[in-house]
């Protein structure tokens, strides 16, 4: 008997059918479509694989970078590229490149925008300084750096691509200023930062195809999930009579030497800091209708809850439970009163890097990789005390 | 006659023009329909005054003529207020703290939309764009 977890193709034959030009690829948003018009097991036995996509804020990101060695060596201690301080815990020419470091001269610049800097090919200038050794006798070196002169630049991100995420709201009297963006008083607008029906883990969300190891789109390159996200925590709650889905994340690495800044932008959030949007798709593979079936959700199924963040403690209070597809109407009713709405991540983006990747699948320059691993679906949520 | 139109224009004062009444020659001798959008004006560091102005097209620019003789800088608002949609990653942060409505996602391809017919050249939109997209002399 046929059911909706009946094995329909393998990751094999689906590869095959890529590398052979023939596999039949459409996004998560075409996917709808598909399934109204002709129903979930016609369409599963059709698709290969389904596109997603997001593009968004996400401040746990950065990069690898060695340099290569000066004459004579240097093992550099403090390091700062353009202003903005790496990180100097490595060996003699590695670092680590946060986003969200500010510049310690000019204002709203940031490691992110080194990094977008970078993949744009500009010069940046590198400082470094050490107390010297035996074998690393330079104490001081300033030079100009690119992309192409530097031996490795990979992009590895600790936690990317958060399932589900908050609406933000403020009810004090006074301005806010947050990373989910310039909040007004009294819920004077909610911002929010999901592609929703897009999302890449809102599409598969028991992660059967997500996993160490799994073949990303990241920032234009092709990339992988390293490992699941910092702060992972799946779950599943039910509020006002609506389930919503909990936050798993992502940990992802790629070579920043291939990325493009269509894909990646840095981000200023007056009054916060800085961040980075990062852009990211995965490819879901059909392997039976249940999957098909996962990524038909729409934005008007998928909710999140309204979080006060004028309150200045740990547990913030929910306020209430909204769909997606009330946030991205433009206004979402709460206590009665309309309020204007922001998303903070770029639907059009999220949907360029669908129907981008979905066209490297369709031209056999994209694989499917099946992970090591899946996502565990149980998170740990500790606490500073 | 010429039909009625509508502009919006910014005034720049320096310092030693402050106290002419500019505002007021617009409406009285050129017959002008004049809304203040935004104004900041101190004696002592001049400012800037956005308008909008309603009116016989040939009377708006002798208007803003005579503006311009009395030492006022004068530029419209579509040319002040700056987007640059390369720039422009789409993501909305700006529509919801927009005071006028001026901007918007379109319900087809989620691209933004700036309605220069609306915006007052306030400056929040400009403040809060993550990828600085935005900028407004002001």
């Amino acid at each position: 008997m046929d059911t909706i977890t009946s094995k329909l193709r393998t990751y094999e034959e689906i590869n095959d059918r890529i590398a052979k030009g023939e596999a039949v690829v459409v996004t998560a948003e075409e996917v709808i479509n598909l399934v109204e018009d002709e129903g979930a097991r016609r369409a599963a036995r059709e698709v290969d694989v389904v596109t997603t996509g997001t593009f968004s804020p996400m401040c746990s990101s950065g990069v690898f970078l060695n340099f290569g060695h000066a004459d004579p060596p240097i093992r550099m201690q403090k390091i700062w590229l353009n202003d903005v301080p790496a990180h100097g815990g490595l060996a003699a020419v590695d670092t680590y490149l946060g986003a969200t470091n500010l510049s310690e001269t000019a204002p709203d610049y940031g490691g992110a925008h080194v990094i977008e800097d970078l993949v744009r090919g500009r010069e940046v200038t590198l400082k470094a300084v050490s107390g010297g050794t035996d074998c690393y006798p330079r104490k001081e070196v300033t030079t100009d750096i690119t992309l192409l002169s530097i031996n490795e630049a990979v992009m590895f991100n600790p936690r990317n691509c958060y399932q589900n995420y908050n609406a933000a709201v403020n009810t004090t009297k006074k301005t806010i200023r947050t990373y989910m963006g310039t909040l007004l008083p009294d819920m004077g607008n909610v911002s929010f930062a999901t592609s929703g029906q897009l999302s890449p883990l809102f599409n598969d969300p028991t992660f059967r195809s997500i996993g160490m190891g799994t073949r990303i789109f990241l920032c234009g390159a092709q990339g992988h999930i390293a490992w699941h996200g910092t702060q992972h925590r799946p779950s599943v709650v039910e509020r006002d009579g609506k389930t919503i889905i909990g936050g798993a994340t992502l940990s992802v690495v790629g070579d920043l030497k291939k990325m493009s800044a269509d894909f990646l932008r840095a981000a200023v959030f007056p009054g916060y800091g800085v961040s980075m949007f990062v852009g990211i798709g995965i490819p879901i593979p059909i392997l039976d209708e249940e999957m098909l079936r996962a990524t038909a959700v729409t934005d008007d199924e998928l909710y999140t809850q309204i979080i006060d963040y004028s309150y200045p403690h740990r547990q913030r209070p929910a306020l209430g439970t909204v769909s997606y597809g009330e946030l991205r109407s433009g206004t979402v009713t709460l206590d009665g009163k309309e309020i204007r709405t922001s998303p903070l991540s770029s639907y059009a983006k999220a949907r360029e890097i669908a129907q981008t990747l979905k066209k490297e699948i369709e031209e056999s320059q994209f694989l499917l990789q099946r992970p090591a691993w899946t996502l565990p679906r149980e998170g740990v949520n500790n606490h500073l005390e | 006659m010429n039909a009625m139109i509508k502009r919006k224009v910014i005034f720049t004062f320096p310092p030693e023009i402050v106290e002419k009444p500019i505002s007021h020659t617009l409406m009285r001798d050129y017959d002008l329909w004049v809304n203040i959008l935004r104004a900041k004006i101190e004696p002592s560091s001049g400012g800037k005054l956005v308008l909008e102005l309603r009116g016989d097209e040939d009377m708006i620019e002798q208007g803003i003529e005579s503006a311009r003789q009395a030492g006022a800088g004068v530029t419209l608002l579509e040319h002040d207020v700056l987007w640059d949609k390369e720039l422009c990653v789409d993501c909305g942060a700006c529509i919801s703290t927009c005071p006028t409505q001026a901007l918007s996602l379109d319900r087809d391809n989620f691209k933004l939309i700036f309605d220069f017919e609306k915006c007052v050249a306030c400056g929040t939109c400009a403040e809060v764009c993550p990828v600085k997209a935005i900028t407004i002399e002001f």
